[in-house]
């Protein structure tokens, strides 16, 4: 391995200690940043997107392997050393903890509606969604966008704007992201602490349901905040918010579908007012940056 | 006589694509094996790529030197951009504008001692998530968030890889020093 990264070996140095340094290098760099510029404008104009994608399908394997590697080596020091009856007594109290909140979450909901949307949400319940089980391969690599890769493409039947669900122990299951881009085997997800990431919500309070506009914090500081919501809403610390499924119809800038309506996002931590709106720090139900599995909402009608 | 020259190309190919795979391979472990609890991973490829640069730098030919590090920053950087999600080009952008103004700033310097490779990276580490968040954030950028999220904790992660890195690194090339 050596022998590629030293590819020529100097030896004539003590001979020739000190060159005197030319503009090849800068040349050099400069003609680099033109090339990856221009990889840029072409990736953004999708003329060699496809050419990305299938390498990043031919790596997909191998990230997943490293990637599991990684979570088995996390769950070996974090685990409980002494008793395996204490760990599966306190999985079994999680999962019931989380079907409790899960149900919470849904009699609040159920409160809301009328009886005519009763019987609309009767009709959505008795036919749920398609869900499609995914590995995450690859999380966000650095600062820039919240962006993960999971190991299900357009052959499995996922496409461009569907929502994409993941459940952390203890908790409901909720929205994680939305698909931004796919391959034939993979799909990239932007998560909904991005920056650029936007959705529809209903926040659920005393019987009521506000509208408002759920927006990714990651690169400002915090996780969601809830914005454009009528000053007129009432909202306190622990309302739920779920998706309310007009993102299609919202015009926001992003060429992403409908997200469907009643998927948890997440509750409230804090409301703060400005002029006639006002606005509230979301926590999400499920942290993006923990989810090992997650579930395609195929079904985007539903 | 006839077959040295075909043997000789062949060799620089095969050299360099054993480079791409070994610099790609760091990549995948750096967005699979390396994430942080803040959120990212910690950025080896840059790390090395500015580490590469200044023991080029320090080197009898400086030139040569400098050279391998702009390759390394141009395939470590693709690899992060296939890797990572990101349009095809904008880490490569990214790490080949920091590993250059770290051949800029250090060219004059004598690259000895642990304070020179620490200051190298900070800078570098500053424009290449400068760069990333221009070129990867939608919109008007608050960069007092900017920093306290991004900038800040990268710098600070790429700092904690920077001198295990640099002697390691040294270590292997020290044929070239």
């Amino acid at each position: 391995m050596r022998d590629f990264f030293d590819d020529i070996p100097i030896r004539l140095r003590r001979e020739r200690s000190h060159t005197s340094a030319s503009g090849r290098p800068f040349v050099l760099a400069l003609v680099l940043c033109l090339v990856a510029g221009t990889l840029i404008i072409l990736d953004r104009q999708g003329v060699i997107t496809p050419i990305r994608l299938l390498v990043q399908q031919g790596v997909t394997p191998a990230a997943q392997a490293l990637t599991g590697l990684r979570d088995q080596a996390l769950d070996l020091v974090g685990a409980p050393r002494n008793a395996a009856s204490l760990r599966a007594q306190i999985s079994a109290l999680e999962q019931e903890n989380s079907q409790l909140k899960a149900d919470n979450l849904r009699l609040q909901q159920s409160q809301v509606e009328n009886a005519s949307l009763r019987q609309q949400l009767q009709i959505q319940r008795e036919q749920p969604w398609r869900l499609l089980g995914a590995d995450v391969t690859v999380r966000p690599a650095d600062a820039g966008r919240r962006v993960m890769t999971i190991a299900k493409g357009t052959t499995d039947g996922v496409q461009l704007g569907m929502a994409v669900i993941g459940q952390n122990p203890g908790g409901p299951a909720a929205l994680v992201g939305i698909i931004e881009s796919t391959g034939a085997h993979t799909a990239e997800v932007l998560l909904i602490t991005d920056f650029s990431s936007q959705v529809s919500a209903r926040i659920i309070h005393a019987g009521q349901a506000g509208l408002g506009l759920v927006q990714g914090q990651w690169q400002l500081g915090s996780r969601l905040r809830l914005g454009q919501i009528d000053r007129s809403t009432q909202i306190v610390h622990g309302d739920a918010v779920v998706s309310a499924g007009l993102t299609g119809s919202m015009r926001i800038p992003l060429d992403l579908a409908a997200v469907p309506a009643n998927i948890p996002i997440g509750s409230v931590e804090t409301v703060s007012a400005s002029g006639q709106e006002q606005s509230a720090e979301l926590r999400p139900f499920v942290d993006p940056d923990q989810v090992r599995y997650v579930w395609v909402i195929l079904n985007q009608d539903a | 006589m006839g077959d040295s020259q075909p043997r000789r190309l062949e060799e620089l190919l095969a050299r360099e694509l054993g480079l791409i795979l070994c610099i790609g391979a760091l990549a995948l472990a750096q967005v699979t094996l390396l994430p942080t609890p803040l959120g990212f991973s910690a950025p080896l490829i840059l790390v090395l790529a500015i580490c590469r640069t200044l023991i080029g730098v320090g080197s009898a030919f400086p030139d040569i030197g400098v050279i391998r590090g702009l390759r390394w920053s141009l395939y470590g950087g693709l690899s992060l951009d296939i890797l990572a999600a990101t349009p095809l080009g904008s880490h490569a952008l990214a790490t080949l504008l920091a590993t250059f103004a770290v051949t800029v700033l250090t060219r004059r310097l004598r690259i000895e001692g642990p304070l020179l490779p620490i200051l190298a990276v900070c800078v570098g580490s500053l424009i290449y998530e400068v760069v990333l968040a221009l070129l990867l954030q939608p919109g008007p950028i608050n960069w007092v968030s900017t920093v306290q999220v991004a900038l800040v904790p990268g710098v600070l992660v790429a700092l904690i890889l920077t001198l295990p890195v640099f002697f390691v690194l040294r270590w292997m090339l020290r044929a070239q020093l």
